[in-house]
């Protein structure tokens, strides 16, 4: 390891700019994560047009603390509103609301609080210590290898991120047939532009990330509106008993290494994502507790197992992305297009061009856990105030900000018109149960994996006997077809379980 | 569900279909010297579509057959789809005004307007929530990415 450039790194996280970039990172997407409806992949796309004029640095941790900031906050309102502001919270709510409801909502938002800050700080590490050697070696790959682990990762994430692998493929389909539109950049020909110059440099990332993530998530909170406005929120009210002690602090500390422990291997795995995470911990610290009678009537380990396995996937789901350059989840592919922009390739490249960069986000990745830790503690009783805000009134602003992101961009009513056929398209596929994340994924990985292919083809004349000579690129060409048919016999079960049930029209 | 996945199974088979003998043949361009042709990874694409989307038609059909539910129905909630369809139109008249005026002028009234037709009637609210992200906006855009008013 390069020890001046981590002293750098260290100091460059200890800036002024540095502190008010990434607090106000943490700071935003503890609110984001608060309000419930909005999610973190929402809060990143809306985000990253504000990143443009920050050093790249700046920029990415911001996003990363954003990212940290909403797997915190989401906890608050599963606790106070026993509706979580993200899918990962919900295991936090199955006893964080029956704790806030007998009387002790503080404690319970105390200790969802610590087991986050923790599990957060050591994937963080773990990251540090496992993404750097992994990019060395990664580095030593081909273009055969990264094609065959590109095509694995996809139908990895087609298989897990949505219950029926032929909707999660078609998606991704969708994500790679929209990723070739632009110039060949073998030819230098437009391909699929349709006379359109504006399609030159590709759909616009932006505009395919904000419409199918934010503006789409709008239109369906809209229409949720007319069966569910209500908004019930535990008050939080200063008691004298209603804190967080040590002797509750020496129970959950097992529950919060071992749900880091569950959060850091889920999320280094692509596809799965933080919902898995939480559940699977808070499964696994039920199994293990003494007394599994008392989960789910507001067990104080049952929140500490769901939040710090939801906030350690998030360092963890690094690892594939700085270690190979292949994003695990919506989040991680919107940290590349937010790299992209900033001209810098994220992947094993970044250690060998970028060192000091890197260190820098690592050592901003670590002040965000630490400035989660004060904001989550000193502004528990503003955050609680934000669980108040009726969801109506989020969704006008939020969809003003979707539109001024692309008018930030620069893309004018081209880009408009853009973000507006993703929402639908992101609106139908979430109706649908298409996966929006494969396609997401897809859509970034596909520039990536049609050079690897391409290189790959150039280099072997179109013989596929070189194969045998690449052990590792044979390996995943062969893990993708068995993933491929293990998914494909899950999906035919799960649809024979389901034939049973009443069909609904 | 199987009603619904057998039209969305359809559509996306459909869509790789148009894809795969229409616009990759005429807009994805060729080079006969490459080894491997700038339509080969978007043709992959739109078999997976055609197949996938196919499969997923498929079962839906077959389920729709075994529980005897047609395709078509007629219980067509019309209030559920304007409700579902207002935003979306609200969204698009507010693009074409953008032709004409710039987002921070007009942002306030797109807010509001949008607030006032959610059901909200507290005018503070109203006037709080629709003045203040335009102010943002003008700020975040002049002072600090100094690209001017957008």
């Amino acid at each position: 390891m390069d020890f001046s450039a981590v002293g750098a790194a260290a100091a460059e996280a200890l800036t002024l700019a540095s502190f008010i970039g990434i607090g106000g990172g943490v700071l935003l997407g503890y609110v984001v994560g608060v309000v419930p409806g909005l999610s973190r992949s929402v809060a990143i796309s809306i985000a990253i047009p504000l990143t443009f004029y920050m050093s790249p640095y700046i920029a990415i941790s911001f996003l990363i603390g954003l990212s940290k900031g909403t797997a915190a906050g989401s906890a608050v309102s599963a606790i106070l509103l026993n509706a979580p502001g993200e899918a990962s919270s919900a295991a936090t709510a199955l006893d964080g609301y029956p704790l806030a409801k007998q009387g002790k909502p503080k404690t319970a938002l105390q200790v969802g609080l610590i087991a986050s800050v923790m599990g957060d700080i050591l994937a963080t590490i773990i990251l540090i210590f496992v993404a750097i050697p992994f990019a060395r070696v990664a580095l030593m790959f081909g273009p055969y290898e990264m094609a065959a682990i590109l095509a694995f990762a996809l139908v990895f994430i087609a298989g897990l991120s949505s219950g029926n692998v032929f909707k999660g493929l078609a998606a991704g389909g969708l994500g790679i047939f929209l990723g070739t539109i632009g110039l060949d950049n073998q030819t230098g020909l437009p391909r699929l532009t349709f006379g359109y110059t504006e399609l030159m440099d590709g759909m616009p990332l932006i505009a395919v990330a904000i419409g199918t993530l934010a503006l789409s998530e709008m239109f369906i909170q809209s229409e949720k509106l007319r069966y569910d406005r209500a908004n019930m929120s535990v008050r939080l009210e200063n008691r004298a008993d209603d804190h967080i002690t040590m002797p509750i602090f020496k129970r959950i500390l097992p529950t919060i290494f071992r749900g880091t422990g569950i959060g850091t291997f889920v999320g280094a795995l692509p596809g799965l994502g933080p919902s898995v995470g939480s559940f699977m911990s808070y499964g696994m610290a039920q199994k293990a507790a003494k007394q599994p009678e008392l989960f789910g009537k507001g067990e104080p380990k049952g929140i500490a197992a769901s939040e710090s396995a939801d906030n350690a996937v998030i360092p963890a789901a690094l690892i594939p992305l700085f270690g190979l350059g292949i994003p695990g989840n919506v989040s991680a592919a919107l940290l590349i297009g937010a790299f992209a922009i900033h001209g810098i390739t994220v992947g094993p490249l970044l250690l060998r061009d970028n060192p000091e960069l890197l260190y820098s986000i690592f050592a901003g990745m670590i002040l965000a856990s630490l400035i989660m830790l004060v904001l989550g503690w000193y502004g528990l009783m503003v955050f609680a105030q934000i669980t108040r805000v009726p969801p109506h009134v989020v969704i006008p602003i939020v969809i003003f900000f979707c539109l001024a992101g692309m008018m930030l961009q620069g893309y004018g009513t081209f880009g408009l018109i853009i973000l507006m056929a993703f929402a639908l398209l992101g609106y139908l596929m979430k109706k649908y149960d298409y996966s929006f994340v494969t396609f997401l994924v897809a859509f970034i990985i596909t520039p990536m994996l049609e050079l690897n292919l391409r290189q790959s083809i150039i280099l072997s004349r179109g013989n596929w006997e070189i194969l045998l000579n690449r052990p590792i690129a044979l390996f995943f060409i062969v893990c993708t077809l068995i993933a491929l048919i293990a998914l494909i016999i899950r999906t035919f079960q799960t649809d024979k379980a389901a034939a049973g049930a009443p069909v609904s029209e | 569900m199987p009603r619904s996945d057998f039209w969305s199974g359809l559509v996306v088979a459909g869509f790789g279909l148009l894809a795969l003998i229409w616009m990759i043949p005429n807009y994805a361009g060729s080079n006969p010297f490459a080894q491997m042709p700038p339509g080969l990874v978007p043709s992959i694409a739109a078999w997976i579509m055609i197949v996938c989307g196919g499969i997923v038609a498929l079962k839906g059909l077959v389920k729709l057959i075994v529980s005897g539910i047609s395709p078509l129905t007629t219980e067509i909630n019309w209030s559920a789809i304007g409700w579902a369809l207002w935003p979306f139109l609200f969204v698009a008249v507010a693009i074409w005004f953008m032709n004409f005026i710039k987002i921070t002028w007009f942002g306030a009234i797109l807010i509001g307007l949008m607030l006032f037709l959610l059901g909200e009637r507290r005018w503070w609210l109203i006037l709080g929530c629709s003045v203040v992200p335009p102010v943002l906006l003008y700020f975040l855009s002049v002072y600090m990415m100094r690209i001017g008013v957008v």
